[in-house]
């Protein structure tokens, strides 16, 4: 009965393993392969999906655990990518910077309304030493042809005035001083004449209307008129200066008050350029 | 074996396959994975003895081929002479208890994944024969100590008489009964 019971074992040993060689044989020498390695793609196709819900259960935690086991090199590594991402960072900023700068400077050498005029690029050094002025030094000077009196604009129109010059820089009265007085225009109408007046930083800016024809509308923009007088400032015509955003008649419905916004907050100016322009004499 | 142990066996090694492919092969620990086909194969053997061993190894291997780069039927040549060999290794002591069979079990599956590399080498697989193979023996020895008392229990379950045929009881090890 043993003897019966072994011999069958070993016949069974043989017959599997013949059986396992013959696949092998099969697959090796090619005979099978294609069948094989088709039903072994069918296969991994059917237990990817399993494989991929599992592997989102699993790897969670078998990154706790390994985080758990390397805590130190995990530790390390954070630092070195935390460094990455602050130099990165840096770099990122720096480019939005530079892109800034450039699309500032590009658009101070397009200025639709400077006709002839030659602007020249300037870089804006510091605001006013005392909080009571209303200028700005500008890296340009005697030596790059700017001379007192030329008007300094930004992309969106007039910040001020050159009031004196070194050999390479130059103080801008700002449009807010109280000591700038425009001749102005308002819209396109050559007819609405007055006087802007700075009054101070936050404060809108006066205006004196010499005449008014017809309805000024809140939103126009207003234009240096590029006449000049006792008092005023010459300036070439036609640079934007600010915006109506208040119209008011007065009493006795004789006149209206108008109040401007300037076009040009010189606080957040980097770059300005400034109007290679010689007043009348 | 009825047909209902049959239909047992081989629910179980395909559950097994699917585990391993789905979830044991995933849990890697030093590069490392455990191996539940192999554990099959050599518990089958301890269970069932030397040629119910044999022929689960043979199934077991199959499947297992299906997922490995490895010419097909390496596998099932490895598992048969496993399943067989813990068949033999385990019909003196019939009657040992589960913690002894599981540690058979896993001293079987380490020394299954050291014939595969060697089979492997011997018909040309490159890399098989290094240090890392001893390396793969220990994690799947280590598997083990998680994996055989399951796989023992399940294939308690597949060689047990079925309800209505008798009494419910594992076949004694050895393979005293018929395949």
């Amino acid at each position: 009965m043993a003897t019966t019971r072994r011999t069958s074992q070993r016949v069974t040993l043989l017959m599997l393993v013949l059986a396992s060689i013959t696949v092998l044989t099969l697959d090796y020498h090619g005979e099978a392969n294609k069948v094989i390695t088709s039903v072994r793609n069918r296969v991994g196709d059917g237990l990817s999906p399993i494989q991929r819900a599992i592997a989102a259960v699993l790897h969670p935690i078998g990154d706790a655990v390994s985080g758990a086991f390397h805590y130190g090199a995990v530790q390390q590594q954070n630092q070195v990518l935390m460094n990455e991402i602050g130099t990165m960072r840096r770099e990122l900023a720096a480019n939005n910077q530079a892109s800034a700068e450039a699309r500032s400077v590009l658009a101070l050498d397009h200025l639709p309304w400077v006709g002839n005029l030659t602007p020249l690029d300037a870089v804006v050094l510091a605001g006013p030493s005392s909080n009571f002025e209303y200028t700005m030094e500008i890296d340009r000077g005697s030596s790059s042809g700017v001379a007192a009196g030329m008007p300094v604009v930004g992309a969106s129109g007039f910040v001020g005035t050159v009031v004196s010059t070194g050999a390479n820089h130059a103080v801008v009265r700002l449009l807010q001083d109280p000591r700038s007085t425009i001749g102005v225009r308002i819209g396109d109408r050559g007819t609405d004449l007055g006087i802007v007046t700075g009054a101070g930083r936050h404060a809108n800016l006066a205006v004196t209307l010499f005449s008014s024809h017809t309805p000024i509308h809140k939103g126009e923009l207003v234009y240096t008129s590029g006449t000049s007088g006792s008092g005023v400032s010459a300036y070439p015509a036609g640079i934007p200066v600010a915006t109506v955003t208040s119209v008011h008649a007065t009493t006795g419905g004789l006149g209206v008050t108008v109040s401007l916004r300037p076009l040009v907050d010189p606080t957040t100016l980097e770059y300005v350029a400034v109007l290679l322009w010689t007043p009348p004499a | 074996m009825t047909a209902s142990n049959w239909a047992r066996l081989f629910l179980i090694c395909v559950v097994a396959f699917i585990l391993q492919v789905g979830l044991v092969d995933q849990v890697v620990v030093a590069g490392y994975h455990a191996d539940v086909m192999v554990l099959l194969a050599a518990g089958a053997g301890l269970i069932g003895g030397p040629q119910r061993g044999a022929v689960t190894g043979f199934v077991a291997g199959l499947l297992a081929d299906l997922a490995l780069p490895t010419p097909y039927g390496l596998s099932a040549l490895t598992f048969v002479l496993v399943g067989f060999t813990a068949g033999l290794l385990a019909a003196p002591r019939a009657t040992e208890s589960l913690l002894a069979r599981g540690l058979t079990c896993l001293v079987c599956g380490a020394a299954g994944t050291l014939l595969y590399a060697f089979l492997a080498a011997l018909i040309g697989q490159s890399g098989m024969l290094t240090s890392s193979t001893l390396e793969a023996t220990v994690a799947v020895a280590a598997g083990g100590l998680v994996l055989s008392w399951p796989s023992l229990v399940a294939l308690s379950w597949a060689f047990a008489t079925p309800r209505g045929l008798g009494d419910r009881h594992v076949v004694p090890s050895g393979g005293s009964a018929t395949l």
